[in-house]
């Protein structure tokens, strides 16, 4: 068997094994590659740091616990980003498990801002099922879409935050975190195109082709692109996190998988041109 | 009448869903909101007819000692911890429950998630071949939005962060508006159909 022939049957637990090296290899030795950021993530950031003090912010937990080593760090910087500029916020979600991803990234941040009380400058009213449905219960009244209570349990009337938050209509800005359906489609048609919401999102790098489209209309003001967004915007806030840090080995490893397609094809054309010799 | 009633009850609720979008009278909007909150309820049922679908399979399966049945009591025990832990906390977002999900379903779940990296890794090698002119333009396409997303792509080649931004913006647009046009299409033609009475298997096999 030809050298070629042996490469194009390679037992795949090799190509596990090089993987997993070059990631390991890099988290351990990183190289410390410079994060360049692009418009949509600039924009992303603007639309945030241009909200008055003591505005309110929708964020919206459109993901579960497969986006979120994607999406979880973004959304820890938005929220840092936010509490900084004393934007208040008001989280929920269209995915079941997005109330608890509000709830994790609020526990990972709040020590850094011991003066923000849950209530007064940050509330979560948790998974409610519907999806657009949902979201336009919610213009018309919060209480009602979420059935008086937040995702803790408490009613709403106990909370002060939620006294100024009577309809979606009263956010300043909706920042959604999207991994798929229910998502964009649902915030733009029912809620932030009719209403005039500026509207921003974190999209994991395989839905970002489907949000470029309300970049490019207008519909999105800015764009957080995958686990490389999320480095760029904290970046931006100054607080490198897991983002940065996973920079790095997802650099290589696209190299990596480049350089499979390019040998594989390789073999392939140098098999092909044996075959047609013989 | 039992085949056609359920077609009948969709048929006006379809439309005064649809004239309600329209037209915005206070008795159209009381009355939508009514059935919006009927809709989020019924989905909570549908969520327990759904569980209980896949509890027959399972006790089925278990019953039989089919292959793979002890992993499906592991399934009705997840379940049950989930939903003893879940309604003696009180809520989904109670400390003793959102420790659950940290400690088990949330590394668990983008565990199998990631392993999709190695199956990329592996079907990059092994299956994607330049065997046509479409795929040549796909794999230059998936390059350049590949290492243009990333650090190391702008340190080969500085075209790269531009090259992908340009393939986002313009011919992914474009083919992302037509297929999202077509979708909608075909979602109204469903709609019609299901409304009128023409598609009725949602009726299940009435």
């Amino acid at each position: 068997m030809g050298f070629w022939e042996k490469a194009q049957s390679l037992d795949q637990r090799w190509i596990y094994l090089l993987l997993v090296l070059v990631i390991a290899g890099i988290l351990f030795k990183p190289v410390g590659l410079a994060v360049e950021i692009k418009k949509e993530t600039q924009a992303a950031y603007d639309a945030i740091d241009k909200l008055p003090a003591s505005s309110i912010m929708w964020l919206g937990a459109e993901y579960d616990a497969a986006s979120a080593p994607e999406l979880m760090p973004a959304m820890m910087s938005v929220m840092r980003h936010a509490l900084r500029k004393d934007v208040r916020i008001v989280g929920g979600a269209m995915w079941e498990q997005g109330g608890n991803m509000i709830e994790r990234a609020w526990n990972n941040i709040k020590a850094e801002f011991p003066n923000k009380k849950y209530g007064e400058h940050f509330v979560n009213v948790g998974y409610k099922p519907g999806g657009g449905i949902f979201l336009q219960k919610m213009l018309s009244s919060v209480s009602d879409a979420v059935l008086g209570v937040d995702a803790r349990g408490t009613q709403l009337s106990q909370l002060p935050l939620m006294g100024e938050f009577k309809t979606l209509k009263d956010a300043k800005l909706v920042f959604a975190f999207l991994a798929g359906d229910p998502g964009t489609n649902d915030w733009v048609k029912h809620v932030t195109d009719p209403n005039k919401i500026t509207y921003v999102a974190a999209a994991t790098s395989v839905s970002v082709p489907g949000a470029m489209v309300f970049v490019q209309s207008g519909q999105m003001t800015g764009l957080i692109a995958g686990l490389s967004g999320a480095a760029e915007y904290e970046m931006l806030i100054k607080t490198p996190g897991r983002a940065t840090a996973g920079m790095d080995a997802q650099s290589f490893t696209h190299v990596l998988v480049l350089l499979f397609i390019i040998l594989g094809n390789i073999g392939y054309v140098m098999q092909k041109g044996k075959k047609a010799k013989a | 009448m039992r085949n056609e009633a359920p077609i009948f009850l969709g048929l006006i609720v379809g439309l005064v869903v649809i004239i309600s979008n329209f037209f915005r009278t206070a008795t159209l909007t009381v009355v939508r909101s009514e059935l919006d909150q009927w809709y989020m309820i019924a989905l909570n049922f549908a969520m327990l007819v759904g569980f209980i679908n896949v509890s027959r399979i399972h006790v089925d399966k278990i019953n039989k000692k089919r292959e793979g049945w002890q992993y499906s009591i592991a399934l009705f025990v997840g379940v049950l911890v989930f939903v003893v832990v879940g309604f003696a906390a009180g809520s989904s977002s109670a400390p003793r429950f959102q420790w659950l999900f940290e400690a088990t379903l949330d590394p668990m779940q983008s565990t199998m998630f990631s392993l999709l990296a190695f199956y990329i890794a592996s079907a990059a090698y092994r299956a994607f071949r330049i065997r046509t002119r479409e795929a040549t333009v796909l794999l230059v396409a998936a390059a350049i939005i590949m290492l243009g997303s990333v650090p190391i792509g702008r340190m080969i080649w500085s075209f790269f962060p531009v090259a992908r931004s340009w393939i986002l913006s313009y011919p992914n647009t474009a083919g992302m508006r037509g297929i999202q046009v077509a979708a909608v299409l075909g979602g109204m033609a469903t709609a019609l159909r299901i409304l009128l009475g023409i598609e009725r298997g949602y009726l299940g096999g009435i």
